[in-house]
């Protein structure tokens, strides 16, 4: 029997306000545990909500992202449910009209394009941490009432890479949007995974398993894998998929049973009563849209359309909106663009790596940089030495100029009939080598070039030298 | 429907953790009594089902969003003082997953 695995997302993206989505507590990252907090994160009595104006803003603009329908009122429900991570016994959320609804996203597999659905991306809160210990639990507040969205995908995914790459796509979203810092490592964008299988061309969907809280983008294609595996053996043997939610444990490389759901939980939603609806005017809705910065698939067609940079050399540079914004910075210096491309994804890229360290502890201003590219780019400076030139810049935090000066390299000559007449002193001195040269004896061109070398000094340009020698030859 | 009776009463108050007295409990109760029955003279309308429940006590709409300014927010030692068990900062329970 051949299976077809059939996968849908949700993902819950924090966003980057300074304050809780429905209260004026501080939102923060790494502060002593309850030290966050106002009356109505605790559900302390007499307390009432209000709406965040830029966590809605937000919302809007990752709805705008995912070619979404956006609400033009905000409606909010109550979710109930009694346990110890929500004080009020109930959090906010959006059940019956979500801020957007009906969108997709597309992502390329296999170099072909497949456009995924988006259902529903509502606006609700966060919960507190809670942290398990052998016979107790602690409850730390800080992150209650972060403003959160929720972004549930079609069940339209057909495999753990795929999975991936909508999870990718949707990261480069709300991190270039400037809503979120999608870092899953900290869990500020979370991945609940529902996988089942069925048999290939049928229609009816297979018994439904959760994945939850997978911390990291390379674990969802591990764990769909491994789950579409087990599942697909189970089916084989002739047994039953039962309906449960389970984690991946990456030590084991599987996912492994949590709890059994032999029922789904009614949360008996209803309308939030302490929110008035809330109109959202259309000019409201457009600055929304219009104050987003520029989202990487913009700027990948921009660096390939304007700055002429090749797919790979764009991509690499738009796979992180820091390097990206680095490389902007830089344009504001040189015209030099491939270049320039070039040595942010070579060197700067190497020099991050190598130090452990990420681009905003980058030591060289995009200035600085643009001004060796501009030496690199009028032949002023051999490649191999503005690798040295870059790496003195780092050292004494000088200029490209000011650190060639104190390394000693003159300037490159380039002037080509000066280079023409030390090439024909050469061509005369040793006319062996144009025989060897004609005769097919490669390393005679090598020799004549060292001559030219020496006779400069190295100060030759060497590309331009190369150019002039061969053609010179070609007269001879 | 369920039918209220004391001892309903008793267990919803003990899961919301409080306790009133045996006069107050017959209070509530005769109270419940008189909610049962208008609900029920309500339910006696016929084609309700055509209705949307009603949320608000009129049809209205705000269009005012907080602007995102976090206040300041309450110290540890005020935001825990109702916990009567606490470890490290944090509110201290048994444990709640198994």
């Amino acid at each position: 029997m051949i299976f077809e695995p059939v996968i849908g997302l949700e993902i819950h993206v924090e966003l980057k306000t300074k304050s809780k989505m429905f209260s004026n507590g501080p939102v923060t990252y790494g502060k002593d545990a309850n030290t966050q907090t106002v009356p109505l994160d605790l559900a302390f009595p007499g307390t009432l909500p209000t709406v965040n104006k830029q966590g809605v803003v937000y919302a809007i603009r990752v709805c705008h992202a995912l070619h979404m329908k956006i609400d033009n009122e905000l409606h909010f429900d109550r979710k109930n449910y009694f346990y110890s991570d929500l004080p009020k016994g109930y959090q906010i959320t959006q059940d019956k009209r979500p801020i957007g609804s009906d969108g997709y996203l597309t992502i390329e597999i296999n170099g072909k394009e497949k456009k995924i659905g988006i259902e529903r991306l509502h606006i609700e809160e966060d919960t507190c941490k809670q942290l398990h210990f052998k016979d107790f639990t602690l409850l730390n507040y800080n992150r209650a009432g972060t403003p959160l969205i929720e972004i549930v995908s079609r069940p339209e995914l057909r495999s753990g890479e795929e999975a991936m790459k909508y999870v990718e796509k949707i990261r480069s979203i709300v991190v270039f949007s400037n809503v979120s810092d999608g870092k899953m490592e900290e869990g500020s964008l979370r991945c609940d995974v529902n996988v089942s299988i069925r048999e290939k061309g049928s229609e009816k969907f297979g018994t439904k398993v959760e994945i939850k809280n997978i911390n990291s983008i390379s674990y969802i294609q591990k764990a769909i894998d491994f789950e579409v595996e087990r599942q697909s053996k189970i089916i084989e043997n002739g047994g039953e998929v039962l309906q449960e939610t389970r984690r991946y444990d990456d030590a084991k490389k599987e996912t492994l049973p949590m709890r059994l759901k032999t029922d789904s939980v009614d949360y008996k939603y209803y309308p939030e009563a302490n929110i008035t609806p809330i109109k959202l005017s259309d000019e409201f809705i457009k600055n929304a849209i219009e104050s987003c910065p520029e989202l990487a698939e913009s700027k990948l067609k921009r660096y390939m359309s304007e700055y002429g940079l090749n797919d790979y050399d764009a991509s690499l540079l738009v796979s992180d909106k820091e390097i990206s914004e680095y490389y902007d910075a830089c344009t504001k210096f040189t015209n030099a663009y491939k270049l320039l491309a070039n040595w942010v994804n070579v060197d700067v890229l190497g020099y991050l790596n190598k130090n452990n360290i990420v681009i905003s502890n980058f030591p060289m201003s995009p200035e600085h940089l643009g001004g060796l590219v501009n030496l690199v780019a009028k032949n002023d400076v051999s490649s191999n030495q503005a690798r040295e030139i870059f790496t003195k810049m780092i050292e004494e935090n000088v200029d490209a100029l000011k650190a060639k000066q104190i390394l000693g390299i003159s300037s490159q000559i380039s002037d080509e009939s000066m280079i023409l007449n030390v090439i024909n002193e050469v061509l005369k001195e040793n006319p062996q080598s144009i025989i060897d040269y004609k005769e097919g004896k490669g390393r005679a061109l090598g020799f004549m070039i060292g001559q030219v070398m020496k006779k400069t000094q190295g100060k030759v340009n060497p590309k331009l030298t190369n150019d002039l020698l061969l053609e010179e030859l070609k007269r001879r | 429907m369920k039918t209220y009776n004391i001892d309903v009463l008793k267990d919803a108050a003990n899961r919301l953790l409080f306790d009133m007295s045996e006069a107050e409990y017959k209070t509530l109760l005769n109270e419940f009594d008189i909610v049962v029955k208008q609900m029920k003279l309500i339910g006696d309308n016929k084609g309700l089902d055509a209705y949307e429940p009603m949320v608000f006590p009129f049809e209205c709409t705000t269009d005012y969003l907080r602007e995102d300014e976090p206040g300041e927010p309450l110290s540890r030692e005020e935001a825990l003082r109702n916990s009567p068990r606490k470890a490290g900062g944090q509110i201290k329970l048994p444990r709640v997953v198994q």
